[in-house]
């Protein structure tokens, strides 16, 4: 029996790292397909999570249906139909990408010290969980995204001008969007090698998220406002792979994946550099 | 009977006490929880003021009402949470077969189990309520009508919690199911019953018991009618008695585990 083979996600850093010595991606690789065929094994559980995903459509689409009162009426240039696939692609990506699994996991190996353990493992732990985190959005999202087209269909109807073509475009902005958002809230959650509980702030970077780029579309903020949204997470987390599902074209998808690399550049400059300084106290207090 | 009475609501008064005690052990984390809690239930308010810029009303609630709806739903929520935390996380107990711990005290058991945890951040949802309807200004009458409906919602949305919980005496996963229903009830809770209608608006009253936990309160804050108060009464006191029975019913199956706990 090979023995290696019932090694955990979390012990198959050092086999697989060794063997992969000068392909410093392949570690990465197999613990993103170890955790894809576990959650590919519950993806039934994933479908419990529908009820909720339903109960924001369904205030959603009649929240809409009550304030748009004449059929073809734009608000802030969408009309009804936009607007609620707006909101049901970012609930998507909300609830599809579950994030919050990565904030909890760092902060509970952080607060419970299990972290000791894994950073000495031959992988990079921030770079470990993304590969976890990559390997359930994998099996969540597409679930969720059938979900969202059947509701989509059988409640709202089509996207106005939606282009299959741009399809490729638009999963790829979906994807950025979902690591940009794990990675930022992976640098909150390592707040906590200072403070010993990060959740009050992963709260209030959610709701920023939340409220201004999920229930609604930037445009619907005041003129004033939107150019300082744009410089937020919130245009390349969920406005922008959005925006280019119900609106769609080349120069603002251009726009948006170039806004999305920087983004993700900065980030990961910024978790590696937390982690590398919360590290270092972690040492000083003992572990 | 009273003495015995007197007895229960002491141990509830003590374990809130300690509960509270032992999170306030790192005061720094408490008051974080707590601050943040009112910041997070305060940026909502962005959306009503998006809105409202759109419409005078939405659902035929001003935007004075809907910060009443907010208050009520955040303060009775957070009571709940406060004061019967255990109740939203009964199903984990039950599939852990952790309630083995409170069926050998000398009290009762139903009362020891959700009373046996405080969530700190609900304390947080508490002050914001009151906050925002100290902002509404209702008067005194609708003062003391705001703090008696949080008792009475607070009591719903235990009651509703502990009914799905039970479940979990007869089905498994039901922590999921439990834990969905509970936050589906508070998202619809924080919208006008205005945008629903037909079956829907049915089911938010009497099944997701959303109606008499919020909407119907507000509706008597702002008009208040005898007959609809004591209807609203009268299906709290039911909705209170049906998890009460649920849950000793469910007791009579539920199965030790051979976890070994101790409660002090």
């Amino acid at each position: 029996m090979d023995k290696r083979r019932d090694r955990s996600v979390a012990e198959c850093g050092y086999p697989y790292g060794r063997a992969a010595y000068g392909m410093p991606w392949r570690k990465y690789t197999v613990i993103y397909r170890s955790v894809l065929m576990e959650n590919l094994q519950y993806a039934a559980n994933v479908a419990v999570g529908f009820f909720t995903y339903f109960t924001f459509i369904y205030i959603f689409i009649k929240l809409w249906g009550y304030l748009y009162r004449t059929p073809g009426e734009l608000i802030a240039g969408y009309t009804r139909e936009q607007m609620i696939w707006y909101v049901m692609m970012t609930e998507m990506i909300w609830f599809g990408s579950s994030a919050a699994s990565v904030a909890r996991e760092v902060s509970g190996d952080i607060r419970g010290g299990n972290i000791a353990y894994l950073m000495n493992r031959p992988y990079h732990y921030t770079l470990y969980v993304l590969a976890k985190y990559t390997g359930e959005w994998s099996v969540r999202l597409p679930m969720y995204a059938m979900l969202a087209v059947a509701i989509g269909a059988v409640m709202v109807g089509p996207v106005p001008g939606f282009s299959l073509a741009a399809l490729p475009a638009m999963a790829l902005c979906v994807v950025l969007g979902l690591t940009i958002n794990a990675v930022f809230k992976m640098c909150v959650s390592l707040l906590s090698f200072w403070i010993e509980d990060a959740t009050p702030f992963q709260w209030l970077y959610d709701k920023l998220i939340l409220v201004v780029g999920t229930m609604f579309p930037v445009e619907m903020f005041p003129i004033g406002l939107q150019p300082l949204f744009k410089l937020t997470p919130i245009y390349t987390v969920c406005y922008g792979p959005a925006k280019l599902i119900v609106d769609f074209s080349p120069e603002k998808c251009v726009e948006i994946l170039a806004a999305q690399v920087i983004y993700l550049a900065a980030g990961c400059g910024l978790m590696f550099l937390i982690y590398a300084k919360g590290v270092k106290k972690l040492y000083v207090n003992g572990g | 009977m009273s003495t015995a009475v007197k007895n229960q609501l002491r141990v509830c008064f003590l374990s809130l006490k300690y509960n509270l005690m032992r999170e306030m052990v790192n005061k720094v984390t408490f008051l974080t929880n707590v601050l943040f809690m009112v910041l997070n239930n305060a940026s909502i308010l962005v959306q009503w003021f998006i809105l409202f810029a759109l419409r005078e009303d939405v659902g035929g609630y001003t935007l004075r009402e809907i910060l009443l709806l907010w208050g009520l739903t955040a303060a009775s929520f957070g009571l709940a949470h406060i004061l019967f935390a255990r109740a939203f996380s009964l199903s984990e107990l039950i599939i852990k077969g952790k309630l083995d711990s409170f069926l050998v005290q000398p009290k009762n058991v139903l009362v020891s189990v959700i009373t046996s945890a405080t969530d700190v951040s609900a304390i947080g949802d508490l002050l914001y309520g009151i906050a925002l309807v100290c902002f509404c200004r209702p008067g005194v009458g609708g003062f003391f009508l705001f703090f008696l409906f949080t008792v009475t919602g607070a009591a719903v949305f235990t009651a509703f919690a502990l009914l799905l919980g039970s479940l979990s005496f007869w089905f498994v996963r039901m922590d999921l199911l439990q834990n969905q229903m509970v936050m589906s009830a508070v998202s619809f809770a924080t919208y006008p019953d205005g945008i629903f209608n037909g079956i829907s608006r049915f089911l938010l009253y009497f099944i997701i018991p959303v109606g008499m936990a919020v909407w119907h309160p507000v509706h008597l804050i702002g008009r208040f009618d005898f007959g609809m108060f004591l209807t609203l009464l009268g299906y709290v006191c039911l909705l209170l008695s049906a998890a009460a029975v649920v849950f000793y019913r469910g007791l009579r199956r539920y199965a030790p585990g051979s976890l070994m706990e101790a409660r002090l």
